[in-house]
């Protein structure tokens, strides 16, 4: 699945990441704590796109959970150990994806694409209108589970390494075979005696837990969760970074994430209508780099 | 709750319901027939409604604002499916997404730049600044009722061209099968073209009509965008009747819960398309997709 | 007369006013090669999908060994032990030859996540038996269409099947690919129970035990080779005077 280059290359680029907290500069150890959580939340989603054909726009909604369940465990309860807070929070995220991907499940196709828009919708309309999760203004997580920023850092790291090496041979086992099976025939696999939504739903909730990590970094992150973690832009743009980086990949993905930041961080400085920028880019990157940037490199390659 | 309160919420149900069809017909139209999954769709209620507040402003009423505003809007549907949708056609969803969401961005600054981000009420038309009453305490708008009724008129009149027109023929003929329609040297581009511009000029008519009732604001596409999305499930992908009966549905659904139940109320229409979900995941009148 | 191993008791298929399946009450005895012919139209394909779950019966009921199926998903079914191929090869045609039979044979599995070797094994004998055991690194939209076909065949072997529906697997073949498959069908029928719709009649004639004539969604006749070459009603309503 990926060539022998480019897995050096990823090595090499997950040793310099853990070598920038050495240089003691802030600002990029935030900005790339950012991109590692948008790669953990990328690389989630491209289990469900890239290998079992499942365009999901629900998928902020499970990192809105993961979020959110933090800011609400340290404020109510005081709590903060990582030990106890993150289990909470990722099976929190697997419980809402269990809940809206065995609905969502039940339609195919369009359908699918649909309802879990609508549903992600649904909790962000909760979250706005609800005073006691603090509304639209958010809410502050009180305790941060890590608050030495480099401890952070490392976290974000070693979340990233472990969910990629784990989402690697998931897909080389036979589970992933099966996604894969599923991604390209249906309907085959289903006459060969694959019960193939209990298969995708299994992905799903796997994927929306890996979300909740990602959602839970985030908040422990910036310290501050609101609605608009669940929005759909956050869906639209989590699947505008798998596309670019290119989906399928798993590695790609990642890189996606990275890029969308710096093209993020760039386009608001440059331009207070940046959004118009991020715009062009997706509907570049559809019609002219289908395969993304790990597509690209590839090509060059061969 | 009193009989005459009942009815003024069945028929601001019906209203909104109407609306809602407008916006939900053209986005499972050109479904059926392009086969394209529109996510721009609510960004053309939402720039119908600006440009019916920017016109009225200028022109002094909503009535020249829709004369106005529909060609413009025909005429912007049309640039949209020549210079992006078309190349989606043999796309597969993922690619429709991500597109249109695109265009959602940009139609999102576009508004930013050219209207603001300001919440703009609209005024009615004059003539019809008066209303009915219903019972002791109720009263029911003149425009609520002109809205519906001028819905009501365009939804017969598209049922009259789908079923009745050639053109409604080839629209049949290209949401069965497409392929066929092209054999038969029926010129699909234009029909595409036409069509989408339809649907957008229907989706911006209703941001016209809505604009008195709802007020203007950012986001309002988006919004609108997900309820339709929720109309189209309950209805049936590409089935007008279908959309029809889920607008229906989710307009009265809502109305009556910001009455009955106004602490949940933003979750029922999503729990009326959950109890469609389970039961029947084809939707109302769709054909079998489900899983 | 050997036990049925699937049954059908009155069932029946409409879409609107057509009843595509009218009433057919038809029983599968084990071990045999049950071919069921008609003109186009007639509802064999129909009648196919309500065996394998992929459509719903409007009335009328399914047994496989005297358990009820009528309302059983096509997983459950190809569980079961009721395997079918399809009327164009459908097999993955971005996988190999190896995986597409490897994929059949995990159905089978107990495992999600550790490999397993019986499942292994299962599709290597598989894909041997369908003489494609050289083919295995393929791809399986680069293999001709009788290779396809042939691929889909190991692919059912691989699920370990106790019943074969097979929906015309001669369709859109030449003369030697055909040659091949039916050849392939005679070893499996020593060993497996087959049901079989075709349109290619020496084929039908020479392989099967038994044979079903459908007309309009329903059985005109039924019976051995012999008695449907010879049975009037059916020289009159479909195989015309050049019967073989």
């Amino acid at each position: 699945m990926i060539s022998s280059r480019a897995r050096l290359f990823l090595a090499l680029g997950a040793l310099a990441l853990a070598a920038v907290p050495a240089s003691g500069d802030r600002f990029w150890m935030q900005f790339l704590g950012k991109a590692m959580i948008g790669g953990i939340f990328a690389m989630s989603l491209d289990l469900l796109v890239g290998f079992a054909g499942l365009v999901s726009l629900a998928h902020a909604a499970f990192f809105g959970l993961g979020a959110y369940l933090l800011a609400g465990l340290s404020n109510r309860y005081q709590l903060a150990q990582m030990a106890l807070t993150l289990p909470i929070c990722m099976a929190g995220a697997a419980a809402g994806a269990l809940i809206i991907g065995w609905l969502s499940l039940r339609a195919a196709g369009v359908y699918f694409i649909m309802v879990t828009l609508a549903f992600t919708q649904m909790l962000y309309y909760f979250l706005n209108d609800a005073p006691w999760f603090g509304g639209s203004d958010g809410l502050y997580v009180a305790l941060r589970p890590l608050s030495n920023p480099i401890a952070a850092y490392y976290a974000i790291w070693i979340a990233l390494v472990a969910v990629f090496a784990f989402l690697l041979l998931l897909l080389r086992s036979p589970f992933g075979r099966v996604l894969i099976g599923i991604r390209g025939n249906e309907q085959r696999m289903r006459s060969l005696g694959f019960p193939t939504r209990q298969y995708l739903l299994a992905a799903f909730v796997l994927a929306g837990s890996l979300a909740g990590l990602a959602g839970y970094l985030d908040a422990n992150l910036y310290g501050f969760v609101n609605p608009a973690l669940f929005g759909w832009r956050e869906s639209g743009l989590v699947l505008m970074t798998v596309l670019l980086g290119g989906k399928g990949t798993l590695h790609g993905p990642a890189l996606g994430a990275l890029l969308l930041a710096l093209l993020q961080q760039q386009g608001e400085r440059l331009t207070e209508h940046w959004t118009a920028i991020i715009g062009a880019v997706v509907i570049a990157v559809v019609l002219f780099l289908p395969r993304g940037v790990a597509g690209l490199l590839e090509a060059r390659r061969a | 709750m009193t009989l005459s309160l009942f009815a003024l919420q069945l028929l601001n149900g019906i209203e909104v319901g109407l609306l809602l069809f407008l916006v939900a017909s053209g986005l499972t139209l050109v479904f059926g027939v392009l086969g394209v999954l529109n996510f721009a769709h609510g960004s053309f209620y939402m720039l119908g409604a600006y440009l019916a507040w920017w016109l009225a402003e200028r022109t002094g009423g909503l009535i020249w604002a829709v004369l106005l505003g529909v060609p413009v809007m025909l005429a912007l549907g049309w640039a949209v499916e020549r210079f992006a949708i078309s190349r989606l056609y043999r796309r597969d969803h993922l690619s429709q997404v991500l597109l249109t969401y695109g265009l959602v961005l940009l139609f999102n600054e576009l508004q930013r730049t050219l209207f603001g981000n300001d919440v703009h009420g609209v005024p009615a038309p004059r003539a019809l600044d008066w209303t009915v009453s219903l019972g002791e305490m109720q009263t029911w708008g003149a425009y609520r009722i002109f809205t519906s009724i001028a819905c009501l008129c365009i939804a017969i009149g598209m049922r009259q061209i789908i079923l009745g027109t050639r053109f409604g023929m080839r629209v049949r003929a290209g949401a069965s099968n497409g392929e066929m329609l092209e054999a038969l040297g029926v010129d699909v581009r234009r029909l595409f073209s036409v069509l989408f511009s339809i649907g957008t000029a229907l989706a911006a008519l209703a941001g016209m009509l809505a604009a008195p009732l709802t007020t203007v604001f950012p986001g309002m596409g988006e919004s609108v965008l997900v309820v339709s999305f929720v109309v189209v499930v309950i209805g049936g992908i590409g089935s007008i009747k279908g959309a029809f009966a889920g607008a229906m549905l989710v307009g009265i659904a809502d109305t009556f819960g910001k009455v009955l139940l106004p602490s949940i109320s933003s979750a029922i229409v999503y729990a009326v398309m959950a109890a469609v979900l389970i039961f029947r995941p084809q939707g109302l009148f769709g054909e079998a997709q489900a899983r | 007369m050997p036990e049925a191993l699937l049954e059908t008791r009155d069932l029946s298929r409409r879409f609107g006013a057509l009843a595509a399946v009218d009433g057919v009450s038809l029983s599968f005895a084990e071990g045999r090669v049950h071919a069921v012919i008609g003109p186009n139209g007639a509802g064999k394909s129909t009648f196919l999908n309500l065996l394998s779950g992929e459509l719903r019966a409007t009335s009328g009921r399914v047994f496989f060994r005297g358990q009820e199926l009528t309302r059983a998903t096509p997983d459950r079914i190809s569980r079961l032990g009721i395997a079918r191929s399809y009327q164009s090869a459908n097999v993955f045609a971005e996988l190999s030859c190896g995986e597409c039979v490897w994929l059949a044979s995990h159905s089978r599995a107990r495992t999600l996540v550790f490999p397993s070797a019986r499942v292994a094994e299962r599709a290597r004998r598989a894909l041997a038996t369908c003489g494609l055991a050289e083919r295995a690194g393929v791809r399986a939209r680069q293999l001709s269409y009788g290779e396809q076909r042939q691929l889909e065949i190991g692919m059912i072997l691989a699920t370990d099947p106790q019943i074969f529906l097979l929906d015309e697997p001669l369709a859109g073949l030449g003369h030697d690919e055909a040659q091949r498959i039916v050849a392939l069908l005679q070893e499996l029928a020593r060993r497996h129970t087959i049901v079989l719709v075709e349109h290619d009649m020496d084929a039908v004639f020479s392989i099967a035990d038994t044979i079903t004539v459908l007309v309009d969604g329903r059985v005109l006749e039924s019976g051995a080779p012999d008695f449907i070459r010879q049975s009037e009603r059916v020289r009159e309503a479909y195989l015309g005077s050049d019967a073989p």
